[in-house]
């Protein structure tokens, strides 16, 4: 499977002082999957997913992202995967244009590249008569696509998703999703953590989070069948009945 | 293109959308150079004066007049009798009190000696001495004029008449103006390169740049060049004020203003960098900054003379880059020092820029 396999992680563990916050956990992402990353808030799953972007350093464990060492090689790692923030991390204070092509410049794309990124993925999205306008005089729902897209100017093999649909209505929400479709479409692959069960169902496979440790993972219709539920909210109520910690 | 090259074009792009920014570049040099000099000084002035003269004589009339005739004197009254003066000063009303001797006219007329007793309030520590001073100055100069009249030159054998070089009037703006050209820069430099980076962890921006393969050494060096760029217009600012409105720097050197500037600006924007690495919230980054900034602008001879400080704290400023800074720009400005007069203080200002940016690269972490 080594060549399938964007993300291989084994034994990765992150203790914050006597608390272990991510608990020993192994998997893999195969190449163009949406891979679900899901448990309740304070789980673990933003810790787990800082580790893999390269934001901060494992306790202990190995892990493989993009092909390159989490350990030794976090700044190549960083050229080639995207990441969608939980809390918006865009520059309110720019226009649209200007932060797809800040950031488009920031990785190291050529000029002419940026510009023509730029207006392709604005267009993609609809953002074509509001391109002058400052980020922060948008919606949230749009803020949200906007910090979606600029996360993936520079064409990465992975993105990271932090919760991305938080705070948005559902009908933007389903529309995010067939957004992040598109993406995979062109051959990127999605690392998407939620605590909207529903979306859930949207991945190709997920990991249920529980305590830090990976209690579950499969395809969602495979872990219904295995726990014999009708819904993957079923699912994590079951998991995450045996749950120690509290939000 | 470099990542470093839209790290800049982002600097400029954020501080144009701002609306306070700019306003704040150009206020800051022109209030802080065209009033704080101009209104803070040490000069004493409307010294209040209160005379008890048991004299009445015409002598003492000359004398009182003399010294009503000054501009640093205001008279408060007269008392008659010392403890009443002093009643009034207790109270606050009078700064100075003089007591001109019973019998002075005599007594000067016969080539006695006379004592003049003058009593200061020296609450306020500067206006009593210094007035304190101006006062027996001009009553010096009277005996002078009174030995000089009667013919006994005796009373007066020493004469010093001190010719101030530099600042010949002795004008405490002259000091000052520099000074006040030091605070545009670390305000500039150093408040706004901190609170820059603040802001960015504040709004959660830095991560979206930390999970870019931006080398951490190009972001930093994003902040002290277009920091420094800033700091650099607003010394300018500062410095066309003071050459145009105080005269200063009549000699020119230029050079050498700019490259202690720059140099200065290096290190401030370096520091403010470092301070952000330790702080989470503006408010923090602010505090701290402010604590050293106080060291720096009241420790390092900015205000108040190296000289006069106990022999420790002497020692302690050879720790504060202001305090090269501070010695470039008063003897550019003031004598016209040129660069081999100053190598020392240059050398040393470059040493503290570039070991602060050291540091502050180092403790930058992209990782954590």
């Amino acid at each position: 499977m080594q060549g399938y396999n964007v993300i291989e992680v084994e034994h990765l563990t992150k203790k914050f002082g006597s608390f272990t916050a991510v608990d020993d956990i192994s998997f893999e992402v195969i190449r163009g999957e949406i891979f679900g990353f899901l448990g309740a808030n304070g789980a673990g799953k933003t810790t787990a997913m800082k580790m893999l972007t390269g934001l901060s350093f494992p306790t202990s464990g190995k892990g493989m992202v993009a092909g390159y060492d989490i350990w030794t090689q976090s700044e190549l790692i960083k050229k080639n995967i995207g990441y969608m923030s939980q809390k918006f991390a865009l520059y309110s204070d720019l226009t649209v244009r200007d932060n797809i092509e800040i950031f488009g410049g920031i990785y190291g794309m050529e000029r002419h590249d940026v510009r023509r990124r730029a207006v392709e993925l604005m267009d993609r999205l609809g953002f074509m008569t509001e391109k002058n306008e400052r980020v922060k005089d948008l919606p949230q729902g749009w803020k949200q696509k906007l910090a979606f897209l600029v996360s993936i100017i520079h064409n990465p093999e992975i993105v990271f998703l932090d919760e991305p649909t938080g705070g948005v209505d559902p009908a933007a929400r389903r529309q995010f999703w067939e957004l992040i479709y598109d993406v995979v479409d062109s051959g990127i692959t999605a690392f998407v953590t939620t605590h909207y069960m529903d979306e859930a169902e949207y991945c190709n496979r997920i990991s249920m989070m529980v305590d830090g440790r990976i209690d579950a993972l499969d395809s969602p219709s495979a872990l219904k069948k295995r726990f014999g539920a009708v819904s993957i909210g079923e699912v994590f109520d079951i998991l995450a009945r045996g749950a120690k910690r509290s939000e | 293109m470099s990542a470093f090259r839209y790290l800049i074009i982002k600097e400029m792009k954020q501080f144009n959308s701002n609306r306070f920014m700019p306003v704040v570049l150009v206020l800051l040099p022109v209030v802080l150079m065209l009033f704080v000099p101009l209104l803070a000084n040490m000069e004493i002035r409307n010294v209040r004066l209160t005379i008890v003269d048991h004299d009445r004589s015409g002598t003492s009339a000359r004398l009182v007049d003399r010294i009503s005739r000054s501009d640093y004197f205001r008279s408060a009254g007269t008392c008659d009798t010392y403890s009443r003066a002093m009643d009034m000063m207790g109270m606050g009303r009078t700064d100075i009190i003089m007591e001109i001797p019973a019998g002075m006219e005599k007594r000067t007329g016969r080539g006695e000696q006379v004592e003049i007793f003058i009593a200061a309030n020296a609450v306020n520590s500067t206006k009593g001495s210094i007035g304190g001073g101006y006062l027996s100055s001009i009553v010096s100069d009277f005996s002078a004029e009174l030995a000089a009249d009667s013919g006994t030159m005796s009373a007066m054998p020493l004469k010093v008449t001190p010719r101030f070089r530099y600042n010949p009037h002795l004008d405490y703006k002259l000091f000052m103006v520099p000074a006040m050209m030091i605070v545009v820069i670390i305000l500039i430099g150093g408040f706004f390169a901190t609170m820059s980076i603040v802001t960015e962890k504040e709004t959660g921006t830095i991560e979206q740049i930390n999970v870019s393969p931006v080398r951490k050494r190009d972001f930093i060096f994003s902040k002290v060049v277009f920091y420094g760029f800033l700091g650099i217009i607003a010394f300018t600012l500062a410095f066309l004020i003071g050459h145009f409105v105080y005269g200063l720097a009549p000699h020119g050197g230029l050079p050498e203003l700019y490259v202690g500037a720059i140099l200065f600006l290096i290190f401030m924007a370096g520091f403010g960098l470092l301070i952000s690495n330790y702080s989470d919230t503006l408010l923090q980054s602010v505090f701290l900054m402010l604590f050293f900034v106080l060291i720096f602008m009241l420790m390092s001879g900015i205000f108040t003379p190296v000289s006069s400080m106990e022999t420790w704290a002497q020692y302690l400023t050879w720790f504060l880059p202001t305090t090269y800074f501070v010695n470039i720009l008063r003897a550019v400005c003031l004598k016209g020092s040129q660069f081999q007069d100053l190598t020392f203080n240059y050398v040393m200002l470059a040493v503290f820029a570039i070991l602060i940016n050291i540091v502050a690269i180092v403790t930058y972490k992209k990782q954590r």
